[in-house]
């Protein structure tokens, strides 16, 4: 293991403590608990949001609370859930009458939490809640059918919901119809990985698996869980447009759609390769004849140091592209 | 029996616990990602913690208190499940300060209800509650049958027992075992030997 941190045990703790360093106009912490990170701009009268999930992620999950979009986030250990009272602290400190909303990925670890904090803000401290489960890795299973469960996990598309979710309860909207809005861009939104090294636990101190130096996972999650195939690395335009063809048969995206992209990274690959695998989702979705309203291209839910990217599709109809385009001021997302 | 027995049972989740984290480790290196002992471990270490110097003498609140104690110290899958059922055991003995044979049927029953209401898994799924389901009916049957607690706590375990060998022959459902498919179905779920723990945790508290 070769990383630049202390102790592995203190990891999370400290880089919590960095970033209220960095931060203290837009973030701060609630029951005295670093772990409990809410916004320091708490608006009167608006539905809260609230996130959480483990840490190994940043920006996700805790990055997006700030003015425009989250309003609070319970921080779990690596790739470990946050507690459901550390979830209940940050409901109660964001509540300001309006009920919160939870918007989080679908892992079995957050929602039993997650429900569980539900219940408890409800017995307890008879605040109302709702929640959105964002699921949308189109390798990690097949789409639900009516009536079932959703059992794909949540990855780097939760921005989308969060970024429109977060908008619609700053324009005041009500618990119910913000919940709407989260749903909404939830059921139009996919994603896709690929990975090219394993990422490694602090306090495990070595990767979980290993994947060859020219070998790489269509399909990883974001934890490391297996993908779609492993093989030979290709060159970026035939792995995009294998990721592409899956994405887009998803839901399915269709000719005329406006569509939001977001090409994100999985921790350590540049910013380089995030451009030219950019420039290949454009070619791309051109032959299709679907338009590119807006592209986001950056590190936005990472893997800790998992080299690989993912690609995610936004499909649009103008309420979520009001959405979208609302300014928005967090630690890690800022639009004018 | 005076509430203060249910601090004996937590301190024998806790013992079992600890003396089988490193198989509990061994079982789900297998199927999971290794983690169980550590989570069993601490998490009935901080219920029992919790609940130890107690002076409550509401059964319901300690056993509640038992399982937010876990929440907080073991947030993960198993962990929150496990609270989840301690703390729907609580909410079913609610205002008893005094326990009959028949509520520590009760207590399993609702504590296996609080897991299956959190978790949503199905009976022959391959998890903890094939472990437990076969024990709560065996325990009940054997109270009903007036047979006395150590006697009807041992036909439990048993049953568990029992339950946690059948899980070789199903396919999981839920968690990374699920991602194996028919390859998950000779290997015994860690779930269903938690239940088994708990059930030899609840022979001892019986035991002299």
């Amino acid at each position: 293991m070769k990383k630049i941190i202390n102790k592995p045990e203190n990891y999370v703790n400290e880089m919590l403590e960095g970033l209220y360093i960095a931060h203290p106009d837009l973030i701060t912490y609630a029951a005295e608990d670093l772990r409990c990170l809410v916004t320091a701009n708490k608006k009167e009268g608006k539905v809260g949001i609230a996130t959480g999930g483990g840490s190994g992620h940043l920006p996700l999950f805790l990055g997006y609370v700030g003015k425009g979009m989250l309003d609070g986030c319970s921080v779990g250990d690596v790739f470990q859930s946050p507690s459901a009272e550390q979830m209940l602290a940050v409901t109660k400190e964001i509540d300001s009458g309006a009920g919160v909303l939870y918007i989080y990925g679908n892992y079995n670890g957050d929602i039993f939490n997650f429900d569980m904090a539900a219940e408890m803000a409800d017995f307890e401290e008879n605040i109302r809640v709702e929640s959105v489960v964002a699921g949308e890795d189109v390798a990690s299973a097949g789409p639900a059918s009516p009536g079932e469960k959703n059992t794909r996990r949540g990855v780097a598309g939760i921005i989308f919901v969060y970024k429109c979710a977060g908008a619609a309860a700053d324009a005041m909207l009500d618990l119910e119809e913000v919940k709407r809005v989260a749903e909404k861009a939830a059921a139009n939104v996919r994603t896709m990985g690929v990975a090219l090294s394993p990422c490694i636990v602090p306090r495990v101190g070595k990767p979980g698996f290993e994947i060859a130096e020219d070998e790489m996972e269509i399909g990883m999650g974001i934890h490391g869980e297996t993908g779609i195939r492993r093989g030979k690395l290709e060159p970026a335009d035939q792995i995009v447009t294998e990721m592409m063809d899956k994405i887009v048969a998803d839901i399915p995206y269709e000719k005329g759609d406006e569509v939001a992209v977001l090409v994100n990274g999985l921790g350590a690959t540049p910013l380089d390769e995030q451009y030219i695998v950019t420039r290949r989702i454009n070619q791309y979705l051109k032959e299709k004849g679907i338009s590119v309203y807006r592209y986001y291209v950056g590190e936005y839910a990472t893997a800790i140091e998992m080299a690989g990217f993912s690609i995610s599709l936004l499909r649009l109809d103008e309420e979520l592209k009001k959405y979208l385009d609302a300014p928005a001021q967090t630690p890690f997302f800022t639009q004018l | 029996m005076k509430v203060i027995y249910l601090v004996r049972l937590m301190k024998e989740l806790k013992e079992i616990m600890e003396e089988n984290r490193n198989y509990l480790i061994e079982l789900d290196s297998v199927v999971g990602d290794g983690d169980l002992g550590l989570t069993m471990g601490d998490g009935f270490a901080a219920a029992y913690e919790a609940v130890k110097e107690s002076n409550e003498a509401d059964a319901g609140k300690l056993l509640y208190a038992a399982g937010k104690a876990m929440s907080i110290a073991v947030p993960s899958t198993m962990g929150t499940l496990m609270a989840s059922g301690l703390m729907q055991a609580g909410k079913v003995l609610k205002g008893k300060t005094e326990l009959e044979e028949a509520d520590i049927t009760a207590l399993f029953a609702a504590y296996m209800e609080g897991v299956q209401n959190r978790g949503k898994a199905k009976i022959g799924e391959k998890t903890f509650l094939d472990g437990m389901n076969p024990a709560v009916m065996a325990l009940g049957n054997a109270v009903r049958e007036g047979k006395p607690l150590l006697e009807a706590s041992r036909e439990a375990e048993k049953a568990s027992c029992e339950g946690f060998e059948n899980t070789a022959s199903m396919i999981a459902v839920h968690g990374r075992a699920a991602t194996r498919g028919e390859m998950s179905r000779t290997l015994k779920d860690p779930g269903a030997a938690v239940a088994v723990l708990i059930m030899k945790a609840l022979v001892k508290s019986f035991e002299d």
